[in-house]
């Protein structure tokens, strides 16, 4: 047992945090929030240019062939400065499905113009009435002449408009609650038929309503085998979701600290409010829960990493690490006091993505009944 | 970055499991967590171990331990006694061995250790008093120098192990003028010594503790451990060693295991309990604490191996989670069972033919709350995070 990052890890860590530290401070996720795009393509740019986006792949497209670890140790980072990216979504949703699944030819067309930032690629799978998940997919795509007829309509589709291409999980054979049928499409997301609505959510980012209203999609376009993609792409979404748990453990960490160095500050009573034993505790309570969230995560990624049976792990990181950061953003504003409610203030920020993440690729309840699945059904 | 264990550990689990199903009688299992060595049959369990060198590996060869490659091959073997509910090693060993080779004389080393490993000796440790429970360094029990001896007065509460002892591991004040944590001073007192009382304290679930009275108790000076009034810091060193040796996660699993087995196969109103919605998310709920306590188990591990580091801090928040999972978990299980999860084994009793799990759960809900409180609890262990941790100042 060794608890401990590599060198490289180490490396990787310390010069994305100083990196962030100054091109992502908090000014610009607010700034973000109101933009058109919500994430700014320059910093994206910096990114590619540091090779964070192509961590996950083999280096014969362009990739540095690192692990669910190493995207673990850049999520944090992410994380920490809640920096808005197409991160997840592009590089290791779509990116993971197009490394696991696609010809050689879409390997080479695309996971090149991944890494150098100049694709962007949404991942539409979730739907409305279904879980993050393969089950509830209501979409389905007809084979005609050629292609396929893409009919359905996909939910939190995080920077459809800004993408270049949209990856669609719909069921060619089989029906919506069940993983069987299921293939996915990487289609132009400005083919005839794609209409994108956007939504309004607590984190302020950009989601969309995807509606596909008899798109026709070539052949071409099929990612990985006709009715065979959820036995593929379940481990590339686990791999998204240990990403997004990273993520909220570094952005936990954050809004904790904040919340820490105020108790230490704030005089109330004629002594800092962080010696009375109430603030303590909830301090003491959160660290702790921090702590274990973050081993978990990276528990789970050395699982998926060793290809060792990883979905009942995974679902327990993301429920756990997801009422994590609920849990230390709402203590964190709460201890700030009225200041923690008070739009300026970036507790705020922390509060409102804190239940967003907490809900989004899949909701504790939905990890828990995958758990359940897991310990009870076999 | 690597959770596994090695292939000689595993090994060496493999083994540990063989010789359990063979030693294994039910005169063994404990109600208590980790079993007490207080009868002759789990003496002799723990015996057979000492006999296969199980008790002294990693420790020095000079006192009767041998070399090992493998950094948690203790912790392999509690973790399943534990499983087994089988007497673990861990107050000897974890908390005496490791103090007296840290901080005792080459006599005490010499005298002890080798003993200890071959489990020839048992052991109490006497900190709490009817004054000083969470606020440990209010010890007044007081010991005086005269001559070559010290003599002790006072009174030891919650003793456990002390009425069948061969030693007791005793803090006690030898300098009343000092501030309070630099009087104290930890001692050695053979049980056999004239004027000690010992009187039995019944748990909730009837597993025997005590008081334990000590009127001008004389003990050679040699039997001090370490240096006169630094006793405090050898303590604390020591219930870090507690928190980590003798709190696992091993029984919180073994219990949570044995539930889930039962609902698969339990059925209510002529449904499986397994099938119905609530119970499947309380169960699936608590897996993730109970994971939660795996993963800050195995970084208190993780640090503890390394050299001269005392995982204090993880230790604190093992322990603060191990509380908060055992009230959690079988309060949780005793709704799932209704009215069932009361009948319970009582003290003299068996439990009740009609009792579900052997009345098991309903024992594990009155004890829970004693890991919240014992040898800093949940709301001391925060304490200790806060202040030594996150370093908020003192209130
Ligand atoms: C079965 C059993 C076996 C034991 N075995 C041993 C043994 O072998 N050797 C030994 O030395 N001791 C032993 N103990 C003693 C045990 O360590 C003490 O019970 C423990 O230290 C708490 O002390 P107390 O019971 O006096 O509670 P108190 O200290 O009086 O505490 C009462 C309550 O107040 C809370 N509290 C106290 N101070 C604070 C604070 N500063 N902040 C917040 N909350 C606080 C406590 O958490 C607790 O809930 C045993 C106890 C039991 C029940």
């Amino acid at each position: 047992m060794d608890m401990e990052f590599t060198e490289e890890q180490r490396q990787l860590m310390n010069t994305a945090r100083s990196f962030l530290e100054k091109e992502c401070p908090s000014a610009l996720v607010r700034e973000l929030e109101t933009s058109d795009l919500g994430f700014s393509p320059g910093l994206w740019r910096k990114m590619a240019n540091l090779g964070w986006l192509g961590l996950p792949f083999p280096d014969e497209y362009g990739g540095y062939d690192l692990g669910v670890i190493d995207l673990v140790v850049l999520g944090k980072e992410l994380g920490r400065v809640l920096c808005p990216s197409p991160y997840i979504p592009t590089v290791v949703l779509a990116g993971g499905a197009i490394a696991a699944a696609g010809s050689e030819e879409q390997k080479k067309t695309h996971l090149p113009r991944i890494i150098s930032g100049e694709e962007l690629i949404a991942f539409a799978l979730q739907e409305s009435g279904g879980s993050y998940s393969g089950r509830g997919i209501k979409t389905t795509a007809t084979e005609t002449d050629g292609g396929y007829v893409l009919s359905g309509t996909k939910m939190f589709v995080e920077f459809a408009e800004a993408a270049d291409r949209l990856l669609v999980v719909a069921h060619t054979s089989g029906d919506a609650d069940s993983t069987d049928g299921l293939t996915m499409f990487l289609l132009d997301a400005k083919s005839a038929g794609v209409k994108l609505t956007p939504l309004s959510t607590l984190a302020r980012d950009r989601q969309y309503r995807v509606d596909l209203t008899d798109v026709k999609v070539p052949g071409d376009d099929i990612l990985g085998p006709v009715d065979g993609a959820w036995p593929l792409l379940e481990k590339t979404v686990h791999t998204g979701v240990v990403t997004l748990c990273a993520y909220m453990v570094g952005a936990s960490e954050t809004i904790h600290h904040m919340a820490n160095e105020f108790a230490k500050e704030r005089i109330q009573f004629g002594r800092p409010i962080g010696s009375f034993q109430a603030i303590q505790h909830y301090l003491a309570q959160t660290i702790t829960e921090i702590i274990g969230a973050d081993t978990l995560t990276i528990y789970a990624a050395w699982a998926l990493d060793n290809d060792l049976p990883h979905r009942t792990i995974v679902a327990k990181a993301k429920s756990f690490t997801g009422d994590t950061f609920k849990q230390a953003s709402s203590i964190g504003a709460q201890i700030h006091g009225g200041l923690g409610y008070n739009e300026e203030v970036d507790t705020t920020l922390f509060l409102r993505r804190g239940k967003q993440y907490q809900l989004s690729m899949g909701d504790s309840g939905h990890w828990e009944d995958v758990i359940a699945e897991e310990l009870l059904d076999n | 970055m690597n959770f596994a264990f090695t292939k000689e550990e595993e090994a060496f689990r493999a083994e540990v499991r063989e010789f359990i199903s063979g030693a294994m009688t039910d005169e063994i299992p404990s109600r208590w967590l980790g079993g007490l060595l207080d009868t002759p049959a789990r003496q002799d369990f723990v015996t057979k171990m000492a006999d296969k060198g199980w008790l002294s590996i990693g420790f020095p060869e000079k006192y009767g331990g041998t070399e090992s490659t493998m950094p948690l091959a203790q912790y392999v073997l509690n973790e399943e006694l534990h499983m087994a509910q089988a007497p673990i090693v861990g107050k000897n060993l974890g908390v005496v061995v490791n103090t007296l080779l840290h901080q005792g004389s080459e006599e005490l080393k010499q005298e002890f250790v080798p003993r200890i490993l071959r489990n020839e000796i048992q052991w109490a440790l006497a900190y709490t008093e009817p004054d000083a429970g969470s606020d440990l360094a209010n010890m007044q029990c007081r010991a005086v120098l005269d001559g070559d001896e010290y003599v002790i007065n006072g009174q030891k509460r919650f003793i456990t192990s002390a009425h069948f002892a061969d030693y007791m591991w005793t803090g006690v004040r030898t300098d009343p003028d000092a501030p309070k944590h630099k009087g104290i001073s930890l001692l050695i007192i053979d049980m056999d010594s004239p004027g000690i009382t010992i009187t039995p304290i019944w748990t909730i679930i009837g597993e025997r503790t005590n008081d334990v009275f000590l009127d001008n108790v004389r003990v050679p000076k040699e039997r001090l451990v370490g240096e006169e009034n630094k006793g405090w810091q050898y303590i604390t060193e020591a219930l870090t060693y507690e928190r980590f040796a003798m709190t696992s996660i091993a029984p919180t699993v073994r219990k949570f295991q044995r539930f889930v087995d039962f609902v698969k196969e339990t059925e209510v109103d002529g449904k499986r309990l397994a099938d119905d919605p609530v119970v499947r998310r309380k169960i699936a709920r608590l897996s993730v604490l109970v994971e939660i306590g795996r993963m800050l188990d195995f970084r208190c591990v993780a640090m503890a191996v390394k050299p001269d580091y005392v995982p204090y801090i993880e230790a604190a928040m093992n322990k603060m989670w191990g509380g908060i999972v055992e009230t959690e978990m079988s309060d949780q299980f005793l709704d799932i069972l209704g009215p069932h999860g009361y009948l319970w084994k009582d003290r003299e009793a068996n439990a009740s033919e009609d009792a579900l799990l052997d009345g098991d759960v309903a024992d594990d809900y009155l004890w829970a709350g004693h890991q919240r409180v014992a040898a800093a609890g949940v709301d001391i262990s925060k304490n200790i995070i806060a202040r030594r941790y996150l370093n908020l100042p003192s209130s």
